[in-house]
């Protein structure tokens, strides 16, 4: 298994940003509207297919987190001012999801 | 009065022979760890202090004779008084207002049923007790409540005036289990969310006070419960019940490889009826073969935190509500759970030394973060 990274520090950097400190040292600004279309839940991907049922035109830009919770010592919940209550964000996916230019260049490049 | 002429020790000297003593599982030495307190020299009597990570540690006497040994070999030392204490470190980061007072949190855990999984944990509990620390048993079997029969805790918990439960003591430790709320005749059928709210009050409602050590007994297998408890509080480390069968090492690793998922440390892994010693001659038979339990801890990269043998007199003591390491103390069981508590207390204080090493600021995040 590959050296697992965790969160050093989490905390709201902006009126609609969430930032992460991982132990490697890398800093990822998340905009709150991205996290909340990449919401992993059962209502929002296919738990069988893996495919999204929520379609992103579905989510308002001006969504907001209500509160964020530590999900004992792997996850956030995060409770959204849409209603929407039942996402967990593991810290595998949030470091996968990473927005900076970096890690998004990582991704779309063929995995080998 | 006649000591006085001759040239006193140095305290400077004392400090140096100490810092070659090392404690083995934190690879370094007990002055750069600040074992060393209230160092004392009179003429030629010195008297000082070692105070480890945790009173369950397994070389606590070892430790002890080194450093009356390396002293005592100080030219002008005549007299070395060494006491060995404890202040157990803290693994456990509470993340809201539940179960502040508790240092460490131990999830006891199998793939299967059947593997002495409560057993186990009862004497862990008793193990750790024993050595001297303040312990919690949290029964969260909460289909197969065996906690109250087992440690011999009897009656309903009390409920103080702020409406949280009270756990009954028993051998020194605080017991909250489902045992205690339904009688022995009622079959206990929950649904997912029930157990989940159950659990939620187990953790949240019940008046643990300051513990160094709560050892939480999970039902057997993967599924509602010990997900419910992994998200709800952060565990300090999971031990992983096994017996030598192939069949529960195969569970055993399903079991480690979830807690991987929920990042919850594996401190290790112990094999349970691991081999059966006859009381008559003293030979030792391995009924269900031997050692899986130790290979599976190497392939899975997890410390092997003992192998604890069938003893008849496990069973009796356990049904009558006075587990082997009580009753029976000295027996080859008991001796083998001792043992295991030991690595189970080492284990936690090298992760919380690691831990401190890695992380040397506050938690990553105290508690929720409400949205401005």
């Amino acid at each position: 298994m590959a050296v697992e990274v965790a969160p050093t520090q989490i905390r709201q950097s902006g009126p609609r940003e969430l930032e992460i400190t991982w132990t490697d040292g890398h800093v990822s600004t998340y905009p709150v509207t991205y996290l909340r279309r990449s919401c992993r839940c059962a209502s929002c991907i296919d738990e069988w297919t893996g495919q999204q049922i929520l379609r992103p035109d579905q989510v308002s830009e001006n969504v907001k987190p209500l509160r964020i919770d530590p999900v004992g010592r792997y996850a956030l919940h995060i409770a959204w001012s849409d209603g929407h209550t039942s996402g967990i964000y593991t810290y595998d996916h949030l470091r996968n999801i990473c927005p900076c230019p970096a890690c998004a260049a990582g991704r779309a490049a063929p995995q080998s | 009065m006649f000591g006085r002429s001759k040239k006193a020790v140095e305290e400077a000297a004392v400090l140096a022979v100490l810092k070659t003593v090392e404690d083995p599982d934190l690879h370094r030495d007990i002055v750069s760890l600040g074992f060393v307190k209230d160092l004392k020299i009179d003429g030629g009597s010195v008297a000082f202090k070692v105070e480890l990570t945790t009173p369950a540690c397994p070389v606590k006497e070892q430790l002890k004779a080194e450093c009356e040994r390396k002293v005592r070999e100080l030219p002008g030392v005549e007299d070395v008084v060494v006491e060995m204490t404890a202040q157990v470190r803290r693994m456990h980061e509470p993340t809201g207002p539940v179960l502040q007072g508790v240092k460490n949190i131990i999830a006891v855990a199998s793939g299967k049923g059947g593997v002495g999984k409560s057993t186990t944990a009862a004497n862990l509990a008793l193990g750790l007790r024993q050595s001297g620390a303040t312990v919690g048993l949290l029964d969260a079997d909460v289909y197969g409540p065996s906690m109250a029969l087992m440690m011999g805790a009897e009656g309903r918990p009390d409920v103080t005036a702020e409406r949280k439960l009270v756990p009954i003591m028993a051998h020194g430790v605080k017991i909250i289990s489902m045992g205690f709320l339904s009688g022995p005749n009622t079959p206990v059928i929950w649904r997912g969310p029930m157990v989940h709210g159950l659990l939620q009050q187990f953790l949240k409602d019940v008046e643990w006070g300051t513990l160094d050590y709560l050892v939480i007994d999970l039902p057997p297998g993967t599924g509602d419960a010990q997900l419910s408890i992994s998200q709800a509080i952060t565990l300090s480390g999971a031990v992983i019940v096994t017996t030598p069968q192939d069949v529960s090492l195969l569970d055993a690793r399903k079991g480690l490889l979830m807690f991987r998922q929920l990042r919850v440390p594996v401190l290790g892994i112990v094999e349970n009826m691991s081999y059966f010693v006859c009381p008559h001659c003293g030979e030792r038979t391995e009924i269900f073969r031997h050692g899986g339990g130790k290979k599976a801890s190497e392939e899975l990269g997890v410390p092997f935190l003992g192998e604890i043998p069938i003893d008849p007199a496990v069973t009796p003591g356990g049904d009558r509500g006075i587990p082997i390491v009580v009753e029976h103390p000295e027996s080859p069981a008991a001796k083998a759970f001792a043992a295991f508590a030991k690595q189970v207390a080492a284990q936690l204080s090298v992760l919380a030394e690691s831990a401190a090493a890695k992380l040397p600021h506050a938690p990553i995040m105290p508690g929720p973060i409400e949205w401005k």
